[in-house]
């Protein structure tokens, strides 16, 4: 079927006529500029209501990279959270100590909260652990997304804690999302794929919310590209040593031949969660007999790590 | 027409592809990882292109 075209050969948006930015084929719709930002943040306000995920007087800690799908969930939240009385953002930028890239991420991370008026904390590996990732990996580089991981988590569960944050916010996005399921069917880590870190609240952990979970990577960079937003940064120098990197390249290649492949996969993962309820699978939390941080067995992965490398 | 890559080199082309998705598919880059501006103009993979337009083709995906 042949597709209208506005004057210069480029298809309408499905909703005013106007030229498109993008297509969305599981929808069949192309959008404009306009309707893909109110697209966009309509569909994160419905995955933050359905899910319950922000309460009135939540403070919401954002991570905060200073890359794109960071950056669009602080732009987005400060956007929506007027709907949440008395309910306020924190951004937590991790500065992990990678030479060559980090430095313009959190340069992007600190001019955006200053332009939005958040307020801001950096906290570093060394802060953490007494080095910088760069150090941690000498020889070890495989393991980089590990390690980094783990002690990221780490720094920013402290830093929001350390807020006075009542749940902690990423950007991860629908592309992420499908990548972890995939990740963990290939391991063969069912406890990991059913973890579900996003509901509940309790004393041991700080729930993690994830209001771009229904949004594609392409939609989040082509809605800051539109609102003059996005900016081109510098590519992890460790990424390819990262599973993820060849995960991201066969879901991308299967997503373009079968559309919905990566809404598919999220869906599973909701429904295994289901039905794993109540069984072993389902860890319960622990404390870490060393630091006392929520953990599935008796010692943290911290811990663990700084066992592992001696530090 | 002029062909800006994600890693910022230049490509002059002679022949113009029909579509954004024509160009990408020749140059073997999916799609879902990039986003295409026609004359500084972001457009989906259906837009036509013609011999007098600058194309840039952004990487979206990555790590961090």
């Amino acid at each position: 079927m042949e597709l209208p075209a506005a004057p210069g050969g480029v298809p309408v948006c499905s909703c005013c006529g106007g030229p498109a930015v993008i297509y969305q084929p599981i929808n069949r719709c192309h959008l404009c500029g306009m309707h893909l930002v109110r697209d966009v943040e309509a569909r994160v306000e419905s995955t933050i209501k359905t899910a319950g995920q922000i309460r009135a007087g939540d403070r919401i800690a954002v991570g905060l990279s200073g890359g794109k799908d960071s950056t669009a969930l602080l732009i987005l939240l400060s956007r929506l959270l007027p709907a949440w009385p008395g309910a306020d953002l924190v951004a937590i930028t991790v500065d992990e100590g990678i030479a060559g890239y980090r430095t313009d991420t959190v340069r992007a991370a600190e001019a955006l909260t200053e332009r939005l008026g958040v307020d801001h904390h950096i906290v570093s590996f060394r802060d953490l652990v007494g080095y910088d990732l760069d150090t941690l990996l000498a020889g070890r580089e495989t393991q980089a997304c590990t390690i980094c991981g783990i002690l990221r988590k780490k720094a920013l569960t402290d830093a929001a804690r350390a807020a006075g944050a009542t749940a902690i916010a990423t950007g991860h996005n629908l592309d992420d999302e499908a990548q972890s399921v995939l990740m963990n069917a290939f391991r063969g880590d069912l406890p990991r794929l059913v973890r579900n870190t996003g509901t509940g609240r309790s004393a041991l952990f700080l729930p993690r919310i994830k209001p771009l979970a229904a949004i594609t990577e392409k939609e989040i960079a082509a809605y800051l590209f539109v609102q003059g937003l996005f900016s081109v940064l510098p590519e992890c120098p460790y990424t390819r040593y990262a599973l993820r990197a060849e995960v991201r390249s066969l879901l991308a290649g299967m997503e373009c031949r079968h559309p919905g492949t990566m809404q598919h996969l999220t869906d599973s993962k909701k429904s295994i969660e289901q039905y794993c309820t109540g069984t072993p699978v389902m860890e319960s939390l622990h404390r870490c007999r060393e630091c006392g941080d929520p953990c599935s067995g008796d010692i943290c992965q911290v811990c663990r790590l700084r066992h592992s490398l001696g530090k | 027409m002029k062909v800006i890559l994600p890693d910022q080199g230049i490509r002059a082309m002679e022949h113009s592809p029909a579509t954004v998705a024509t160009l990408l598919h020749e140059l073997g880059i999916n799609p879902l990882e990039v986003m295409v501006s026609r004359n500084g103009t972001l457009v989906p993979e259906q837009a036509a292109i013609s011999g007098d337009d600058e194309i840039r083709i952004i990487r979206i995906a990555h790590g961090g």
